[in-house]
């Protein structure tokens, strides 16, 4: 395995992974903002929040509307982070690395990379959205599919598995980081707490959580429960700790690992140990374990670079 | 009914399906009557799936257009052109002993130059040649071959002879494509597989990895073999992204490999360096290495020629084999050929003037209107001057690139290239085409595809089959009669062939 499609290969999968979850976030925040009602003004903004980009927001729009803001997460490519701009890049990574990848998921990125061409502008009006979304959703499963069942499960593989489960577990705390802000928060004198769970459930909706988690917890939804699902199950294949330990059942087949391991176990105890009851009930302290998570992601790419991708 | 051979309007050109309106070549008579068959809204529908499985397969060439690099669909016509295998038969034959007689003549140049002491090549063809690399003077390549990868085009003129128009000994590309053509019109017309006796193409990326292995320096039934790109940019890339899959091998850019203190050639990878013992290079020569080459180079690998010259890697084709490409050099073919085996040449060479010699020089300048003149080092149809269709302006300023520097030009007469019926805006119509095989040796053997990729001016009357400018391609059947045909039926053949 070359360093550089080794890396080319984790970033294939980090690259999907955002496409897939973006087109998710877009989706369940317009059901969110139909289940509010209108004096309630969560907006658009969160979303902006969430993926990390209001600088870049900033910079080409005014105002964070609707239409700004899903333009800008679905098919503005002056943004890197958005739909059209991750398959984008993950269709030139798997030009560079077509030889490792089975010639299905070539053809099936290609379905969905020149569909997003041909429809974003029209897709992203709010009559076609779901529509629209809802291809690229099924387009990146298609392709995830194609992967687990024709690629072999060779080291190559492992990196592009990395790659989803780091972008994912990353997602994962950005959704629970921005959301457990926004309810925390009075919104524009109108108290969001009676409106609480109904913000909780589109988090589990966003991640595709939601059934799972009626199965799982048994229990109402609230802040709690939903953030110990989401970061610490052990099942669930969105959960912090699910990406985790898939990340660390690739070690067997990567060399010269102790330093990702280290980097892995690190993170895995955060969370782990996190006392969730009572980071509810602290000020920020939600916000700050989410932090201190999404470090620990940071330590374990640069971990995977320093020892696979950096060329000696 | 979709269209009315009769009313097919072959020009003066040579026919490859239809010998006259309504009377199909026999290899061809099953595919037209087929196609015959369809409604308009039938062929549109094959033509559209057709268009949308390259799409979806990614089939693209990359062009470079004010600045930006794009990447085009690969333009394709679904109707096939057919050879009838007993025709093919003879012209592998010829490419096998043309290919041949090339190795030899590079082994020979880089060794004793026999052939210039025995004044059948001119010395001055040879030092004054570009593609000469003294640094290859003496090296002796595993069984003595050194463009194991050839294509070479072949051009059918009015009266049906088939000529060699040139070979491509440095880093030939379409064979991806004639590979992927037969993908796609596998996906059209999958019926017609079932009543043609059509020969299969898919062997050819197993036995380019024989060709390949067998350069290995170390034994061993596993060598390393990877496929040396210059990268995304380039306009073969998809061509070495596809064949390096085909092959399993690792597809390589220059800065993945380093030459070691031990002048192995290693590749990075994520379990540190590892041995590489054959490398097929999609690189030109003067790219490959900048110790030895172009000192500014970043897309070759430092030392890789110390690397091959010692002997501890196989490169494919070997460095410097480019001087049998050269068109002046071309020009020698058939006397190398009965030079180093003794034989005549199966296939002709287009005639050919070399201005280098004054009376060739003086018989080209007086006809520069009717001849096309052509560079003896471009590729890809540039530089060239097609007389007939030239202004007095360009001729005169051919006239003067050829007093000034005469070696580097030389003249053929202009050939009507045969055509083949293809779809276009206007309805079915004959478009010009040539076929470029290609030919694998290995010093024991030679392997010649079955039958290769034909190249389509899709412009009317147009003889430029670029991809680059304009050109697009065909699926090439190789078409086995001899099963399907009665006594009857190769009687009327005959007759048809001889009319």
């Amino acid at each position: 395995m070359l360093s550089r499609v080794a890396d080319n290969l984790y970033w294939l999968g980090r690259y999907l992974q955002r496409a897939e979850n973006t087109a998710r976030l877009i989706n369940v925040n317009a059901l969110l903002m139909l289940d509010l009602p209108r004096r309630v003004k969560l907006g658009w903004a969160p979303l902006i929040a969430i993926v990390g980009a209001d600088d870049i927001f900033r910079t080409h729009y005014s105002e964070a509307t609707e239409d700004n803001v899903v333009h800008f997460l679905a098919t503005d490519t002056r943004y890197p982070g958005s739909i059209s701009s991750s398959l984008l890049h993950a269709r030139e990574i798997l030009r560079t690395v077509r030889d490792t990848v089975p010639r299905d998921a070539w053809e099936r990125l290609n379905d969905v990379y020149f569909y997003v061409q041909e429809h974003g502008e029209t897709g992203v009006a709010s009559a076609q959205r779901q529509a629209f979304l809802g291809e690229v959703i099924t387009g990146a499963l298609l392709l995830d599919g194609v992967l687990i069942s024709s690629m072999s499960h060779d080291v190559g593989y492992q990196f592009l598995r990395i790659g989803s489960y780091l972008e994912q577990a990353d997602m994962t705390t950005r959704i629970l980081d921005v959301r457990s802000i926004d309810v925390g928060r009075e919104q524009s004198g109108a108290d969001l707490s009676p409106f609480e769970n109904i913000v909780w459930m589109s988090v589990l909706r966003s991640l595709t959580a939601y059934q799972m988690y009626r199965r799982h917890m048994r229990t109402r939804v609230s802040g709690a429960s939903v953030l110990r699902f989401l970061l610490q199950n052990r099942q669930f294949p969105r959960s912090v700790m699910f990406c985790l330990s898939s990340i660390a059942s690739t070690l067997p087949l990567l060399p010269d690992n102790r330093k990702i391991e280290r980097a892995i176990e690190r993170t895995r105890a955060l969370v782990r140990d996190a006392n969730i009851d009572a980071l509810v009930k602290a000020e920020g302290g939600v916000p700050r374990l989410m932090d201190e998570i999404q470090i620990g992601l940071g330590e374990l790419h640069t971990a995977l670079s320093d020892a696979y991708f950096q060329m000696a | 009914m979709a269209f009315e051979w009769s009313q097919y309007k072959c020009g003066e050109a040579f026919d490859e399906l239809l010998a006259a309106p309504g009377r199909p070549r026999p290899a061809a008579r099953k595919l037209l009557n087929y196609l015959q068959s369809l409604t308009p809204k039938d062929l549109a529908d094959r033509r559209l799936a057709a268009d949308l499985a390259i799409k979806v397969m990614g089939i693209t060439f990359t062009v470079y257009s004010e600045g930006k690099t794009l990447d085009r669909a690969w333009p394709f016509d679904i109707i096939p052109r057919v050879i009838e295998r007993r025709e093919w038969e003879q012209t592998e034959r010829g490419l096998k002993q043309r290919v041949n007689a090339l190795n030899q003549f590079i082994q020979d140049i880089y060794g004793d130059q026999k052939i210039v002491k025995d004044k059948v090549v001119p010395a001055q063809v040879l030092t004054e040649s570009a593609n000469f690399r003294p640094q290859c003077v003496g090296v002796q390549p595993k069984y003595g071959v050194w463009a194991h990868i050839c294509g070479s085009d072949l051009v059918r003129d009015g009266d049906g002879t088939l000529y060699v128009l040139e070979d491509n000994l440095r880093v030939p590309s379409g064979v991806s494509y004639m590979l992927e053509n037969r993908m796609v019109i596998k996906r059209v017309w999958p019926e017609l597989f079932q009543i043609t006796n059509i020969l299969p193409v898919d062997d050819y990326p197993a036995q380019l990895y024989d060709t390949l292995a067998a350069l290995s320096p170390r034994p061993g039934d596993q060598p390393t073999v990877v496929l040396l790109t210059p990268g995304i940019y380039n306009s073969a890339y998809f061509e070495h992204a596809y064949l390096a899959q085909q092959m399993g091998v690792e597809l390589v850019e220059g800065t993945d490999l380093l030459v070691g203190d031990d002048d192995c050639v290693y590749m990075r990878t994520i379990y540190g360096p590892k041995r590489v013992d054959v490398i097929y290079r999609r690189i030109d020569d003067m790219f490959l290495d900048p110790e030895t080459f172009r000192a500014d180079s970043v897309l070759g690998v430092k030392g890789l020629m110390r690397a091959w010259i010692r002997g501890k890697v196989g490169l494919a084709n070997a460095p410097g084999a480019g001087v049998a490409d050269d068109k002046v050099i071309y020009a020698y073919v058939p006397a190398m050929i009965k030079y180093y085996l003794g034989e005549d040449p199966i296939l002709p060479n287009v005639p050919s003037f070399l201005c280098l010699d004054e009376l060739h020089r003086k018989h080209v300048l007086a006809n520069l209107d009717k001849l096309v003149v052509k560079p003896a080092n471009e590729s890809g149809g540039y530089g060239m001057l097609i007389g007939p269709r030239s202004s007095r302006e360009e001729r005169e300023r051919f006239a003067r690139l050829i007093e000034k520097n005469p070696r580097n030009y030389m003249a053929q007469p202009t050939l009507s290239l045969s055509t083949g019926p293809t779809i276009t805006d206007e309805g079915v119509e004959p478009r010009h085409l040539d076929l470029r095989p290609f030919i694998l040796s290995r010093g024991e053997s030679t392997y010649v595809t079955t039958g290769g990729l034909t190249r389509v001016a899709l412009v009317k009357n147009s003889l430029v089959v670029n991809s680059s400018q304009g050109g697009g391609s065909k699926d090439t059947w190789v078409v086995d009669l001899d099963e399907e045909v009665t006594p009857g039926q190769l009687q009327e053949q005959l007759q048809e062939q001889n009319q």
